[in-house]
């Protein structure tokens, strides 16, 4: 076997056209991923840049009234590594940096491909589109001739008088072009791991490893169906025209069906629809600026109770410090409500979306990629669900301190010092360990196993007519 | 070495060969003569085992080559109609890496030595196979077998598109291995090739062995007429 891999180095390195096309697209790789990785070291920067900046002004606030500071907020982002400047999944669709402050749940904005003029399928060029796309394509044309050309030649008769089995033959032909890919993906790897070098940490390093394993497994795949196409069909252009449509139908057309499949058996509420919705609850409760609510008398009367006054101006404390917090719980409540019905379709979506990996291991590598680089759905509800834990944590500590600091009821121009704001947390995200994540792709990793032991299975036992005819 | 009992081959509705018998012994030379399409290849495949017969049964050396494909292919070699090895290789490169397919490692003299008994000459051997002609071609095919040690050699119109001397060359070749002891089958339509290098020639036409005789039992010319007259029937 080793002698076959060998030989096919050799016919490559000595077939010009090839070695261009293969030596072009490592560099354009290298290219992006260098370009990549400064990239996502500015953005590195400037959030950071932008979080010690916020942080420094929190800093300064001086005696500040504690409600107000709640509407001063702050910032958040979402964390830039190796990872994500390998494949930054939805982050360029959804956005990066999510605005905390009080009474509103705010979206995740600066989103890239929404300021950008050039919309296209693939979005920035980052490595995975590269790695996705273009190398599987580059495997096709360096394999689609392996087995096919030596029938057309007349050598595949001399090879099997050789004593070489057709199995053994198609495996050999497969291995060397998969160590090709291999390779490849490899030196992209590595160059995302030695420019953030610094940056590293256990977590990181696994899930690159992961990223390589299905990666490696992926190339597998596609060198196997084409080296099996190439024994199978009559001929070479047999046998590209078939890989190639199966690349296309894997790319590109299965990955559109399965998601207007998702959309259609779990269909999301329309933007104006969810809004309408999320407006409609919220209105049922309390209303921190509406001191005529009628939820808000109810919570007169309970807290005039406990304390045993007769009015607000009585209580030891600052009801309306009380009411916004009231108005916060509420507000809480109908966001669970409706972004938890949106999170459960959207998990459904993606669930359907997986199981099209059954017939499209494409789409298991995607899923995979993204949820590795923890640049998906999950990662991103993940980032939104510990912003919002650590936003609610911030407001009633904000909340409380104007109710019970000292203030009372409608004593709007009370302040706090300095030393009490700087006691509040900063908020530091972090992406949550891979073990805490796998389960979410295990149907992925299942279809994508299953695939592999295919095609492995396929070159072992496939039958054609044509491969000695 | 090689017997051919009664096989009948068909492909759908045609009938490639129909009850051929053939027995060729060690150290033979046999020349199956017929046009295109009379079932010479057919015979070869079979005996090769890329193909397995209706009926009948074939032998080499005393095993099938349909269910003992791996033994019977270690003593046998095919040379083909165009030789066709790999043009990024030398003629060296070629022959070094087939016999490595095969589990055999030689060392560069010994290399040299296949190609030198097979007529290559020794300013060749480096060159790449792209720039060799198609008679060079099959010296360096003839080398892989005899470098594998095959006892039987089977040829697919060896004579096509040689020139004369490269002709001749290749028939002398031929009867050195048959003389020590290499059994080879031969198909073409070139009747005076067949004449000059077999030991026994056998007609085939429309899949059925005609006439099987002595090659040097008959002139040129008489082999010519019973050639075409068994054509023209």
């Amino acid at each position: 076997m080793y002698n076959i891999v060998k030989n096919e180095w050799q016919a490559l390195i000595h077939n010009k056209r090839l070695t261009g096309l293969l030596g072009g697209i490592t560099l354009l790789l290298v290219v992006i991923a260098y370009f990549g990785v400064q990239d996502a070291r500015i953005g590195q920067d400037k959030k950071q840049q932008a979080k010690e900046q916020i942080r420094q002004q929190w800093e300064s606030i001086g005696d500040y009234n504690p409600h107000g500071a709640a509407h001063f907020g702050t910032y958040t982002f979402k964390p830039t590594t190796a990872l994500t400047a390998l494949d930054n999944g939805i982050n360029n669709t959804v956005g990066t940096v999510l605005q905390l402050e009080g009474h509103r749940q705010n979206e995740i904005i600066h989103s890239p491909d929404s300021q950008s003029l050039m919309q296209s399928r693939f979005g920035t060029l980052k490595p995975a589109v590269v790695l996705q796309f273009i190398i599987p394509l580059l495997l096709i044309f360096l394999a689609f001739a392996s087995v096919s050309s030596e029938k057309e030649q007349g050598r595949l008769k001399l090879l099997v008088m050789q004593g070489v089995s057709t199995r053994k033959l198609l495996f050999a032909k497969a291995i060397s072009y998969w160590i090709i890919g291999v390779g490849i993906l490899i030196l992209a790897l590595g160059i995302q791991l030695m420019l953030f070098a610094g940056d590293l940490h256990a977590d990181i390093v696994y899930r690159m490893l992961l990223l390589f394993l299905f990666y490696s497994l992926f190339y597998w795949i596609v060198c196997a169906v084409t080296v099996y196409l190439s024994a199978a069909l009559k001929n070479n252009t047999a046998a590209l025209t078939s890989m190639l449509a199966l690349w296309v139908i894997w790319a590109i057309f299965l990955p559109k069906i399965a998601g207007a499949i998702s959309e259609e058996t779990h269909p999301l509420p329309s933007r104006q629809a969810f809004s309408t919705a999320m407006q409609e609850d919220r209105s049922k409760g309390i209303d921190g600026h509406n001191p005529l609510s009628e939820q808000e008398e109810k919570l007169k009367d309970s807290i005039l109770q406990v304390y045993n006054v007769e009015t607000v101006d009585d209580l030891p404390i600052n009801f309306d410090g009380l009411v916004m917090q009231a108005d916060e719980d509420f507000g809480s409540k109908v966001w669970d409500k409706h972004f938890g019905a949106l999170d459960a379709i959207l998990e459904q979506q993606k669930k359907t979306f997986q199981w099209s990996g059954l017939i499209n291991p494409f789409a298991s590598l995607q899923s995979l990629s993204m949820g590795l680089a923890g640049t998906d759905n999950w990662h991103h509800t993940h980032f939104k669900q510990e912003a919002e834990t650590y936003r609610r944590v911030f407001i009633k500590t904000l909340n409380d301190k104007h109710a019970y600091g000292g203030s009372k009821t409608g004593d709007w121009g009370w302040t706090t010092d300095q030393e009490f704001y700087n006691s509040v947390a900063d908020f530091d995200y972090e992406t949550p360990y891979i073990k805490h994540a796998l389960p979410v792709y295990k149907t992925d990793m299942a279809l994508m196993g299953l695939w592999f032991f295919g095609s492995f299975f396929l070159l072992l036992f496939g039958k054609s007519k044509n491969t000695l005819s | 070495m090689i017997q051919v009992h009664q096989v009948t081959k068909s492909y759908k509705n045609f009938i490639a060969l129909n009850d051929i018998n053939l027995n060729i012994s060690k150290g033979e030379i046999y020349a199956l003569l017929g046009p295109n399409g009379a079932g010479k290849t057919t015979t070869i495949n079979l005996i090769l085992g890329f193909l397995a017969p209706d009926s009948g049964s074939i032998s080499v050396a005393g095993l099938n080559p349909s269910k003992n494909k791996t033994d019977v292919r270690k003593t046998m070699a095919y040379i083909p109609e165009n030789v066709s090895l790999y043009p990024h290789l030398s003629g060296i490169e070629n022959l070094d890496y087939f016999c490595k397919l095969t589990g055999l490692k030689y060392g560069n003299n010994a290399l040299r030595g296949f190609l030198n008994q097979c007529g290559l000459q020794e300013e060749a051997h480096q060159k790449k196979i792209a720039g060799y002609s198609k008679g060079m071609r099959q010296k360096v095919g003839i080398a892989i077998a005899l470098a594998k040690n095959a006892s039987v050699l089977l040829l697919d119109e060896p004579a096509s598109g040689l020139d004369p001397s490269a002709s001749s060359e290749l028939s002398a070749l031929l009867k050195k291995l048959a003389t020590d002891g290499t059994t080879i089958l031969m198909a073409s339509h070139d009747l005076f090739r067949v004449r000059e290098t077999a030991n026994r020639i056998g007609i085939l036409n429309q899949g059925k062995l005609v006439k099987e005789l002595d090659a040097k039992s008959v002139s040129a010319n008489d082999l010519e007429s019973i050639y075409l007259n068994f054509m023209k029937n």
